[in-house]
């Protein structure tokens, strides 16, 4: 993947208010802007359940905080001929919340034994090649990221 | 969004939901999701292969189906076609080793009346 380094990233970047119409509308304007930027549909496809999840979590767990501010979008694509690299960073004003120290509950073995919460991580980070999160000026910054070659 | 139902003689119902299993469309759907499933059917068999997107909102809502459907002796299944995203999500949260997925509606009615 070393390819896209020295690339010009494109950005683009989307203010939504906390609100599940606005995730909503969040979701439609990644899926249009992957096919602008080509990036190919199953990248788009992991990117669109990333992001549902991490607005998810910030509109459940964020604090009156994070629904009362608008919450900050930013999709940053790397392309070359052969490789790409597509990172999206989710910016909220909630409450200081690190994904990444979280440790993941076990896979139920049974319908039985599972429980029907705590989905979303798990999907953040098996849909991601890339995950960073830093706490700067009173807000979350969680990225996520895809990669992928062309043959 | 909707949320559709036929019933197949005494034992099995057929649910087809289509549209977005998102924030929104979960909060219109679970209710009247969760009552079909609560029926005295042994066998239900879900339709997600027209949907377009399946978030962990969606994916909590069918768990808490299949557990309703299986506590009362019956089985849950679910059909989602060629549908590459709700596949994506059903893999990402590993949902599919708990409640059968399968191509087809007819390989999903077989598994939940056996």
């Amino acid at each position: 993947m070393g390819a896209v380094v020295n690339t010009t990233p494109r950005r683009d970047e989307l203010t939504i208010a906390a609100s599940g119409a606005e995730v909503r509308r969040a979701s439609e304007w990644l899926s249009a802007t992957c096919v602008r930027r080509d990036i190919p549909q199953a990248q788009a496809q992991q990117l669109e359940i990333c992001l549902n999840e991490v607005l998810a979590n910030v509109l459940a767990y964020g604090g009156s905080a994070a629904l009362a501010a608008p919450i900050g979008l930013q999709l940053e694509v790397l392309c070359a001929a052969e490789a790409g690299e597509a990172r999206m960073t989710v910016s909220d004003a909630g409450f200081a919340f690190n994904p990444l120290a979280v440790k993941m509950p076990p896979r139920p073995n049974t319908l039985a034994e599972a429980r029907p919460g705590g989905l979303g991580l798990v999907m953040i980070r098996r849909c991601s090649d890339l995950l960073d999160y830093r706490r700067e000026g009173g807000h979350n910054h969680f990225t996520f990221g895809t990669r992928w070659t062309r043959d | 969004m909707s949320i559709s139902y036929s019933d197949v003689g005494e034992n099995l119902r057929k649910i087809v939901i289509t549209g977005r299993l998102d924030i929104p469309g979960t909060d219109s759907v679970a209710a009247k999701l969760e009552a079909l499933t609560a029926e005295p059917k042994k066998a239900v068999v879900v339709d997600l292969s027209s949907l377009r997107f399946l978030a962990s909102i969606g994916i909590r809502s069918l768990i808490v189906c299949a557990k309703a459907v299986q506590q009362r002796g019956g089985k849950m299944a679910l059909v989602v076609g060629d549908n590459s995203s709700v596949t994506m999500s059903l893999e990402a949260t590993g949902v599919g080793d708990l409640i059968p997925v399968f191509k087809t509606a007819a390989e999903a009615e077989r598994a939940a009346v056996a």
